[in-house]
């Protein structure tokens, strides 16, 4: 029997996988560092040295003795950013999660943290690409207000940043039927929806709308419909590099322009329509009044 | 019938003298005074005494099982399997595993897995060189599990002998093998398995934080630590009625089924002994595993507690 004595506090349990935060910056898979003292196992055994690449053989070990850890999210984030290479093929399951798994030197049982239909995974892939398409949008911002770039017209401001959020889809867009519908789960709606919202709002943000009236919500609306009809359309079109699609949109965000200016004629009509209105009763009135009179 | 209400009115008693003892009595500390059922035996009579206690039960063992919980715990036993979700490729370690229901629910798992994954494949290759398709059946026909592999190991040889004719009864042979070994000192070297499952056997190891820690020794970083076991229901009434049916009927098919009534009072004593789910998820955190969690089924009448090596 092994006389073992491991110390009480979780603290300063080596973790076998989680990386210290620091080397996340190095930008390496694996830490080289050793065991905890109290513990030398036979196998694999690593001495302290500089963080190297990745390492040819065996998997990743021990931890250092220092406070910072990864937490056990900011593994499972890594590990869904690693399986999404394998999407294509495997689909948004968790075989997917688990070939990811594998790639980072785990465990390929490390893919029971997810739930089974991949939610997680295709949760996960959303947020990255809200995540760049912020990006793209801030750093088209910026050109502009440095003057060298010219600031776009609402119209093609949001057409173009309807087209680089959905072609992010393109690698994955076979299997982007079944996640859509894992996304519609009641279960995933909460999220999904709030992902679907924050994107929205913004591309708004950046088209510089500053609104803080009724056109708010409509305006979200409005470019809600025209995101999730594109998405539809893509996923059926065939053409060379989506040319459909991307004419699709064109057209709905014409629509959508004419439409807003198309409102502000109806209320003016109805503005029109109210007067005429008031107009009659005032004459129906004093006709009334006067036929009374005499 | 006298015999059997005078015993369990004892049981009463000792059961809330039990309840009141320290913790040392649940087999924690390395106090040389340890819990047979509701006895009080040291650390090595404790282990001799389980040894027989399963080398008598062996051979009724499944039967005793179907017989006790009706069946259903095969409806357990597939829940873990699930819950496990093997992909083809995985590597077993199934401790206390002695009659093999856990392995062969995994080899059919994984087999079924297998031909999907195989299906897809195909469907996505729909054209294939004749020097492709050629390939593809060579390894299909060496890998019908895709290579995943599941070791068995117990401490008892009886069980072991037991769950190898059971294996060649059902036509088991691929992907399984049989180990002697115990839990708290595993003969396997560090980070070997994918899974490591121990179903109904962690309540009698002697040294609970020993196998746990051995259990965190052989698994692969990423690894996952699963375990199945009789734990603590919490709502009265069902615990009163179970009470009532551990303490008066298995003892009684014990006798009638196996011709063994101590073995099975010292299996119901056993599970009264046995931490509740909250302490044995502490108990797999100091082992250092992380993301531990546990699932009651039926209500805390048997918990599935899981927890990764990270």
């Amino acid at each position: 029997v092994r006389c073992q004595h491991y110390p009480p506090l979780r603290a300063l349990q080596a973790s076998a996988v989680l990386r210290r935060v620091s080397d996340e910056h190095k930008k390496e898979p694996f830490t080289s560092s050793s065991q905890q003292q109290f513990d030398p196992h036979p196998a694999g055994h690593q001495p302290e040295q500089e963080p190297q690449g990745p390492r040819s053989s065996s998997t990743g070990q021990g931890g250092q003795e220092s406070e910072d850890y990864e937490s056990e999210e900011q593994l499972q984030r890594r590990i869904l950013t690693a399986a999404l290479e394998f999407v294509p093929e495997h689909g948004w399951t968790a075989e997917a999660i688990a070939e990811g798994a594998k790639t980072l030197g785990l465990s390929i049982a490390a893919a029971g943290m997810f739930h089974s239909d991949g939610s997680e995974l295709i949760l996960h892939f959303v947020s990255e690409c809200n995540t760049k398409l912020s990006e793209l949008l801030e750093k088209e911002q910026k050109l502009v207000q440095l003057g060298k770039a010219e600031k776009k017209p609402t119209d093609e401001f949001l057409r173009d940043a309807v087209e680089a959020r959905l072609r992010m889809l393109i690698p994955y867009i076979e299997k982007w039927p079944q996640a859509l519908s894992v996304l519609l789960l009641p279960r995933n709606i909460p999220s999904s929806l709030s992902l679907l919202t924050s994107m929205i709002d913004d591309i708004w943000h950046y088209a510089g709308d500053q609104s803080t009236d009724f056109n708010w919500y409509t305006r979200r609306a409005v470019l809600t419909g025209i995101y999730n009809t594109t998405e539809l359309v893509m996923l059926q079109d065939s053409s060379p590099d989506f040319e459909d699609t991307w004419r699709f949109l064109e057209s709905r965000v014409a629509d959508a322009m004419t439409m807003s200016s198309a409102a502000s004629q109806v209320q003016s009509t109805g503005e029109a329509v109210v007067q005429g209105l008031m107009g009659a009763a005032v004459t129906v009135s004093s006709a009334e009044s006067s036929r009374a009179k005499t | 019938m006298a015999a059997v209400l005078l015993w369990r009115g004892r049981a009463r008693a000792l059961l809330s003298r039990v309840r009141g003892a320290p913790r040392a009595l649940r087999g924690l500390a390395a106090g040389p005074e340890m819990h047979f059922g509701f006895q009080s035996v040291t650390e090595e009579e404790r282990r001799e005494k389980i040894y027989q206690v399963f080398e008598n039960v062996a051979k009724k063992y499944d039967v005793m099982n179907d017989s006790m919980t009706l069946g259903i715990h095969r409806v357990w036993k597939d829940i873990l399997v699930h819950k496990m979700n093997p992909s083809p490729g995985t590597l077993l370690l199934d401790v206390a595993g002695g009659t093999g229901d856990i392995a062969f629910r995994f080899i059919n798992y994984v087999r079924a897995a297998r031909e999907r994954q195989l299906q897809r494949k195909l469907k996505h290759h729909q054209n294939l060189s004749w020097q492709e398709i050629f390939e593809n059946y060579q390894e299909d026909k060496f890998n019908s599990l895709g290579s995943s592999q599941v070791v068995v190991c117990d401490i008892n040889r009886e069980m072991l002998k037991v769950g190898k004719q059971k294996a060649q009864h059902l036509g088991y042979s691929e992907g399984l093998s049989w180990v002697l070994g115990n839990a708290e000192e595993l003969p396997f070297d560090d980070d070997k398995f994918d899974v490591y499952t121990i179903a109904f056997g962690i309540r009698n190891v002697t040294r609970i934080d020993l196998a746990l820690q051995e259990a965190y020794r052989v698994l692969k970083p990423g690894g996952r630590f699963l375990c199945l076991e009789f734990s603590h229901v919490s709502n009265p009434l069902l615990s009163r009625l179970y009470d009532l049916y551990s303490f008066q009927v298995i003892p009684v098919l014990g006798e009638v089924i196996a011709g063994d009534w101590k073995s099975y009072q010292y299996l119901v004593e056993s599970i009264r002994q046995f931490p509740p789910q909250e302490e044995l998820k502490a108990m797999i955190e100091d082992a250092g595993f992380f993301k531990v969690d546990y699932e009651n089924l039926n209500f805390g009448i048997v918990a599935i507690h899981s927890g990764f090596k990270l």
